[in-house]
């Protein structure tokens, strides 16, 4: 009979679950578009059972991770941070990953991975420049989507540079950008330079080596990926888990724990 | 008294220094400001008057003092200037506010400009050449102009006699707290990291008299410990300040003990007595002049990177696994000299974090995970 395990990744923007059967197989994940302090824990909760057909007491080990993970300790097993679980998820998908870029709602975190454990980090300062809260921001004042930045910066014909650092002044930027007429692509793939800028200048502070992997919801933006690719000189992985990456290590961290309580 | 309660005094203590000062003048006292960093407290001591700390708050909202500061100014700083504006500290009766870096030096005159009215304010130079005898002589030039701003306060003159004994009262205040830090580090399943603040920031508010009795009763009582294995990790921290409570719990919360500190509110400040014979100015002078290993002093070998040397070399002595550097928001020097650092902890081995903290965060998640993280990579 198989072991499950459940990881729950509370981000800021996003609530996020996986469960797993004996340490390998995903067999159900949920995702909710709202995170820590909302209804969406527990709906990504309930979701993710539901799936598999599960209740919480099937369930053999749950670990919460994430902006909002303390607020879950009623009902997980145990809390980790997002960082340990993001390499772990990283490892899991991409087994010679070194660096792992991810770029989440509120913060940027750039790890640094040996043999699969983590063995350095840094985060960005408090400030929502290069994060995914940057492009929310952006994508409302362009009047598009942020799931169709990525497509539209691709159709970018001509440079625009977004110069500000500060979301609050680059978004000015851009307004006086659009007030000018210039072409929304073209800001768009301005913003996604002015994303991977600062961010490469983070990834440098800890050291970028082969493979680089990026995580988190803004690595479904191909632009900023492209964008970053250029920036660092280094190819890209990213996954089509990519959002389900800290729950995943989570679920993974989760089986473990289950282990070592097996084996006393 | 169990080591328990002398704790509780000390937090207590350390949470309501309004209480604190209330206190004093209610007993008659005399009590003068002392804004960081290096200002000779024996001064004050020798006049027979309180010296009380002011590095900031952790509870207040900066407002009036955005009046007199640009945007991106030392939260410390504005808070202080806040508290001398919104009457929390009307009951001082003086106050000495050091230059020794960008930030300050203005704000000594904006300190002077809203408040000479109120209360004495009394300026305070620091050379940047400490060493050279013309450098001595100036800080005893400046030192002996606050003896006369600090006897026009208390209304009587300082003694060489009385300032000897005030030399040999800050001294044994200081080796209170060296040793305390050591013990702290040898024990930290009896002192968290919370409780080690508390301890330490009580220093800036208590008369160094009494501070100093209580914590060589406590220090007697922890000495008397057994010295346990510790199953957490172990730090040292380096920064301006951090004696924020809901920091530090994060630290406790994820059993990582502070081993030693390169913190400008705690250790940095009690390195260095002075002598207790011969001239008593000259011995102050002296004093600061023997200061080293600080990102605000100017050390003319700086070519050799010997405060992050001094620094590794704290945490390899230690026992400490790593560092945790707290980045006071808009400090430049500090900013500055991190690169040298980096370097050396990086060469030495040693893991560290750099948390951007300010005294006006109340939110401290991106903290937790990053301390948390830490503790993983550890």
């Amino acid at each position: 009979m198989s072991v499950f395990t459940l990881g729950i990744d509370i981000g800021s923007t996003a609530s996020k679950c996986v469960m797993l059967a004996d340490g390998h197989e995903i067999v159900s994940k949920s995702l909710v578009a709202v995170g820590a302090g909302t209804s969406g824990p527990q709906r990504a909760i309930a979701q993710v059972l539901e799936n598999a057909g599960k209740t919480k007491e099937d369930m053999a080990f749950i670990l919460a991770t994430g902006y909002g993970r303390n607020s879950m300790l009623e009902l997980a097993d145990q809390q980790m941070s997002e960082l340990s679980c993001h390499a772990k998820g990283a490892s899991f998908l991409f087994p010679d990953v070194h660096t792992v870029v991810d770029i989440g709602g509120q913060d940027v975190k750039i790890l640094q991975i040996e043999n699969g454990v983590m063995t350095n980090f840094v985060m960005n300062d408090k400030c929502a420049a290069g994060t995914g809260r940057f492009l929310d921001v952006m994508a409302r004042v362009l009047e598009v989507k942020v799931e169709e930045l990525g497509a539209l910066g691709a159709q970018s014909t001509k440079k625009v540079e977004i110069s500000s650092t500060c979301t609050v002044f680059a978004e000015s930027e851009v307004i006086s950008q659009l007030a000018q007429d210039t072409d929304k692509r073209d800001i768009i793939n301005g913003i996604h330079h002015s994303v991977a800028s600062r961010v490469a200048g983070l990834a440098h502070r800890v050291g970028v080596r082969d493979q680089v992997v990026m995580t988190g919801g803004v690595a479904q933006n191909t632009g900023v990926v492209k964008a970053l690719e250029e920036e660092l000189g280094h190819i890209i992985y990213t996954s089509p888990l990519t959002q389900y990456n800290g729950a995943l290590g989570a679920a993974l961290f989760a089986y473990q724990k289950y282990q070592k309580e097996q084996k006393g | 008294m169990s080591t328990e309660v002398m704790l509780n005094e000390f937090k207590e203590i350390s949470q309501h220094p309004y209480r604190v000062l209330s206190q004093y003048k209610q007993e008659g006292k005399k009590v003068i400001g002392v804004l960081p960093y290096y200002a000779p407290v024996e001064l004050v001591v020798a006049a027979g008057m309180v010296p009380m700390g002011i590095w900031g708050s952790n509870s207040k909202t900066i407002s009036m003092a955005k009046e007199y500061c640009a945007t991106f100014y030392c939260t410390i700083a504005q808070l202080a200037l806040e508290m001398l504006l919104d009457g929390t500290l009307d009951q001082l009766d003086g106050i000495i506010t050091p230059t020794i870096c960008d930030t300050l030096r203005p704000m000594s005159q904006n300190i002077r400009v809203a408040m000479s009215e109120k209360l004495p304010c009394i300026f305070l130079a620091h050379p940047q050449n400490r060493k050279p005898s013309f450098g001595l002589q100036f800080t005893m030039d400046q030192y002996n102009h606050v003896k006369a701003e600090l006897e026009k306060i208390s209304g009587s003159a300082i003694t060489d006699e009385a300032l000897r004994e005030a030399i040999k009262v800050m001294n044994r205040n200081r080796a209170a707290r060296r040793e305390f830090v050591k013990l702290a580090g040898e024990h930290p399943e009896t002192i968290s990291a919370v409780t080690r603040s508390a301890v330490l920031r009580a220093a800036w508010f208590m008369e160094p008299v009494a501070y100093a009795q209580k914590l060589e009763a406590l220090n007697a009582q922890l000495s008397a410990l057994p010295v346990q294995p510790w199953k957490g990790r172990k730090v040292v921290t380096s920064g301006i300040i951090c004696d924020n409570p809901k920091l530090l719990q994060i630290f406790d919360d994820n059993k990582i003990a502070i081993a030693a500190d390169d913190v400008a509110h705690e250790s940095r400040a009690i390195r260095v007595d002075a002598a207790e014979t011969g001239d008593p100015m000259m011995a102050l002078a002296q004093q600061f002049a023997d200061q080293d290993y600080d990102v605000l002093l100017y050390d003319e070998h700086s070519n050799q990177n010997r405060r992050a040397d001094y620094v590794v070399d704290l945490v390899k002595k230690s026992g400490a696994q790593g560092l945790v550097l707290f980045m006071q928001q808009f400090c430049d020097p500090e900013e500055m000299e991190y690169p040298y650092l980096k370097k050396a902890l990086d060469d030495a081995g040693i893991p560290h974090i750099k948390l951007g903290i300010d005294q006006q965060m109340r939110d401290f998640g991106q903290a937790s995970t990053a301390i948390q993280a830490f503790a993983d990579v550890l």
